[in-house]
């Protein structure tokens, strides 16, 4: 079975995510706040799910998410936590958070999800 | 026939310094039309972009909240009522002040878990809200509150402050101030 890619176009409230199943990179980008992110991330979670399980490539997520709330947080750390699981068992995974220089806010979030994970997760200025 | 002041409401506003201000039923649209307006509020204002984030996370916690509450006790529009407004005080500090209606015993309980969040530190929140974070979400779905109000707590100033006044039939407005 081969994996499809994953489109989904963004919102005021929830980000624009791609999944490309060719190159093992997921990008994210815009601000994620939907009342419902358990519904929301369902399909990005399965994909990841899926892509861990049914091929062997390094998997790379390209982050440049603003404002998340909490229950986007929650479903954030669950990928990050498949992401954990997949790394211990020797898969290649790493992430990437962008952020503007403007607004520390974002790496105070983004430092928060990474003191809990051993992976490559590096948190770099856009300007850089 | 009776006249609602407009001018000593305007006086109101403009004595309390109030950016924006909301009442009644609440829609998920609503939410986000009403925050877009706050993010460029808070742009004119010239707020550092940090703290017009945490203003905004706050309005869209304190908001959420009430929409996920009254969902969960199946209120109708008129009690899924949400009382908003987004002032200055006299320090310039940014205040978001949100109001429903609840169970009295729902209300009670929130009231309780903002005493005790005001003798936690900066420290201690931030671990209360990590574990809660790990907590299965079915655990989360009766109180509802739980996370999102630990993440208000942890982008305020000072100590969340809740009011509850009963208003009759076991139920109670439920208020809460967050300074940022």
């Amino acid at each position: 079975m081969t994996m499809n890619s994953l489109n989904i176009e963004g919102s005021r409230s929830t980000p624009q995510i791609l999944c490309n199943a060719d190159t093992g990179v997921i990008s994210m980008r815009g601000d994620a706040y939907p009342e419902n992110s358990f519904e929301f991330f369902h399909g990005l979670i399965d994909w990841v799910a899926q892509y861990l399980v049914e091929t062997t490539h390094p998997l790379v997520l390209e982050l440049y998410l603003i404002y998340m709330n909490t229950s986007s947080v929650k479903a954030m750390m669950d990928i990050f936590d498949m992401l954990e699981d997949a790394h211990r068992q020797g898969r290649e995974v790493a992430v990437h958070w962008y952020y503007d220089p403007e607004n520390e806010r974002v790496v105070e979030l983004a430092e928060e999800f990474r003191e809990d994970l051993t992976f490559p997760f590096t948190i770099s200025s856009v300007d850089e | 026939m009776h006249h609602i002041d407009l001018l000593s409401l305007r006086e109101q506003f403009n004595q309390n310094q109030i950016l924006l201000c909301f009442n009644g039923a609440i829609s998920r649209s609503l939410i986000e039309e009403i925050g877009n307006a706050l993010k460029n509020y808070l742009h004119e204002d010239q707020a550092k972009p940090s703290a017009a984030m945490d203003v905004f996370g706050v309005y869209i916690e304190l908001t959420q909240n009430i929409r996920h509450y009254a969902q969960s006790r199946g209120y109708s529009e008129i009690e899924s009522a949400a009382t908003v407004v987004v002032a200055k005080d006299q320090d310039n500090r940014y205040q978001v002040l949100a109001g429903n209606l609840v169970e009295r015993a729902d209300g009670q309980a929130l009231c309780d878990r903002v005493t005790t969040m005001a003798t936690m530190d900066k420290a201690e929140l931030k671990a209360a809200y990590k574990a809660q974070l790990r907590r299965p979400r079915d655990a989360d779905q009766h109180s509802g509150a739980g996370l999102g109000l630990l993440d208000v707590a942890r982008k305020t100033s000072q100590p969340l402050v809740s009011k509850l006044i009963e208003t009759g039939d076991d139920k109670a407005f439920f208020s809460l101030l967050a300074v940022i």
